[in-house]
């Protein structure tokens, strides 16, 4: 290992604080823990444009005011909005993915992992925070600049495009940042499912080396660094998108 | 004569007319409430028609069935050919919204994007103008409009009566065959309504068809072919300004008109 003498001079300095990183000299479990982050990274990374996109089209079935498109997305809104995450994931993984494994005859022919189960639960509840966001934003378009764009020719579709989504995006995205904010921390309930997320890993360190406090501090340093960002990216494109003269 | 309720029925059919707006006999409610109870109205192509009357008596509403933002449950709307009463697609009722511009009493510009993309959304997107056209198109309007310095900022950034001219701009740019104004200048103050009906009155002369729902009476007089007068979802009359405005021998609209001062009220920087 390269760094090996950097490494060594940190693990006895936090030794003498009462902090034990000691693994971090190992390989196996060295690996296990910087693998748990980049697989939290990964799925943070995925998950925002997942939730994003899902939420859009969730807003744009909520406002259609078409029923069977509204009615089949409030249902699932009320229902993810209304129970736990942590239920819906193993309900999801151990009935739904087994129901899956039964259909194409077997689990070894089953392409679904627990990864992507993680990606499909948080994705679609956060998407659901989302829609309402969204949705909240869409209904505070006056009326009569929706008259207004009906009457120059524009289709139903072309005034959510160009003139709903544009202005709900900016009244909802101090909502959205928040539930971006929260869908960081959700992606932690992947442990439940033995998703090698941070908190997996860690686990799995932990158990072997009793350093609880040492390894909690850097996961929550860890997630604490990525919703600062978050949050400062939300206040850039709050900034960025602000239109001038108007409230937004 | 431009307007003829009641007889309207037996003077046209099939008859090649130069009216680009023919209503018969609209009825029209909302649930229980009866806004139009047999309107019948003709407007030529080229006139200027100003619809004046009280508050509630079904002239927004009359101005939104031409356009197909309201569908009558009874009577005939002809559009330049179109007949506006039977499109039941909302497919159709947009072709026939590409060719009858409108410009509401708010303005209703897009907050989020500036003077000039105002003006170059709707031929792009409805008409599939290409952009260049568009902006060419969308700076001459501003020029005529008297915004030309204007182009590069938003709907927030301009008072009322810029916003309007804006959007009567806006309404230009999908090139329309008659205009539909709803009481574009009573959300603005004074000093700007004077700006807005120039723009209109420029309109006017160079040969657009143009409906005004308004309460500026002197302006109705001014550059009015014919004025309606409606009243309880009805035409009570019609006929020339000198005819509505000074000659009526209809008690309420001699009320109405003097209530509101035909003569005498001249505002401050409104001109001539």
């Amino acid at each position: 290992m390269q760094d090996s003498s950097i490494l060594n001079t940190f693990i006895a300095m936090m030794d003498r604080i009462g902090l034990n990183y000691e693994f971090l000299a190992t390989g196996y479990e060295a690996t296990i823990w910087r693998d748990g982050f980049i697989t939290t990274l990964y799925l943070i990374a995925l998950l925002i444009p997942v939730s994003l996109v899902a939420g859009l089209v969730f807003a744009a079935c909520l406002t259609s005011g078409r029923p069977f498109l509204s009615a089949p997305v409030r249902g699932f809104v009320e229902i993810t909005r209304n129970t736990p995450t942590l239920v819906q994931l193993m309900f999801s993984f151990l009935v739904l993915n087994t129901f899956v494994s039964n259909l194409v005859g077997g689990a070894q022919n089953n392409p679904l992992t627990p990864f992507f189960w993680v990606v499909a639960v948080v994705g679609l509840h956060i998407a659901a925070l989302h829609a309402e966001a969204m949705r909240a934003g869409i209904e505070a378009v006056p009326s009569s600049m929706v008259e207004a764009a009906r009457g120059m020719g524009f289709s139903q579709w072309q005034i959510l495009r160009h003139v709903e989504l544009p202005l709900a995006f900016r009244a909802s995205l101090p909502a959205i940042v928040n539930n971006l904010i929260n869908l960081v921390k959700l992606t932690t309930v992947g442990n439940a499912i033995a998703v090698s997320e941070i908190t997996y890993a860690s686990i799995m360190v932990w158990t072997q080396r009793d350093n609880v406090v040492s390894l909690m501090i850097v996961i929550l340093v860890f997630f604490s660094a990525i919703n600062i960002v978050v949050a400062r990216l939300g206040i850039w494109v709050e900034r960025k998108l602000a239109v001038p003269g108007y409230g937004l | 004569m431009t307007v003829s309720p009641d007889n309207a029925m037996t003077t046209t059919d099939g008859k090649a007319q130069d009216h680009i707006v023919k209503l018969e006999d609209i009825h029209l409610s909302f649930g229980q409430t009866q806004v139009l109870k047999g309107v019948n109205l003709t407007v030529n192509k080229g006139d200027a028609v100003s619809i004046i009357g009280p508050s509630g008596s079904g002239k927004s509403t009359l101005l939104r069935c031409i356009n197909a933002l309201a569908m009558p449950q009874r009577g005939r709307i002809t559009v330049n050919g179109t007949r506006v009463d039977q499109l039941t697609k909302e497919s159709e009722r947009i072709e026939l919204r590409k060719r009858v511009g409108i410009v509401f009493q708010q303005y209703n510009l897009f907050p989020h994007l500036t003077v000039l993309d105002n003006i170059v959304l709707p031929p792009t997107k409805i008409l599939g103008v290409n952009r260049a056209a568009a902006e060419k198109l969308a700076r001459e309007l501003l020029d005529k409009v008297r915004l030309s310095d204007k182009a590069n900022s938003y709907p927030g950034q301009l008072s009322g009566g810029q916003q309007q001219r804006v959007a009567i701009a806006r309404a230009l740019a999908m090139k329309p065959e008659l205009v539909l104004f709803d009481e574009v200048t009573s959300a603005l103050d004074p000093e700007t309504v004077g700006e807005v009906l120039q723009v209109i009155r420029d309109l006017v002369r160079d040969g657009m068809t143009s409906i005004l729902v308004t309460h500026e009476m002197r302006f109705a007089e001014e550059i009015s072919d014919t004025v309606v007068f409606t009243e309880n979802g009805l035409i009570v009359d019609h006929g020339s300004p000198e005819q509505i405005f000074h000659t009526s021998t209809n008690p309420r609209i001699r009320q109405f008109v003097g209530g509101l001062g035909a003569r005498g009220t001249v505002r401050d920087g409104e001109g001539i």
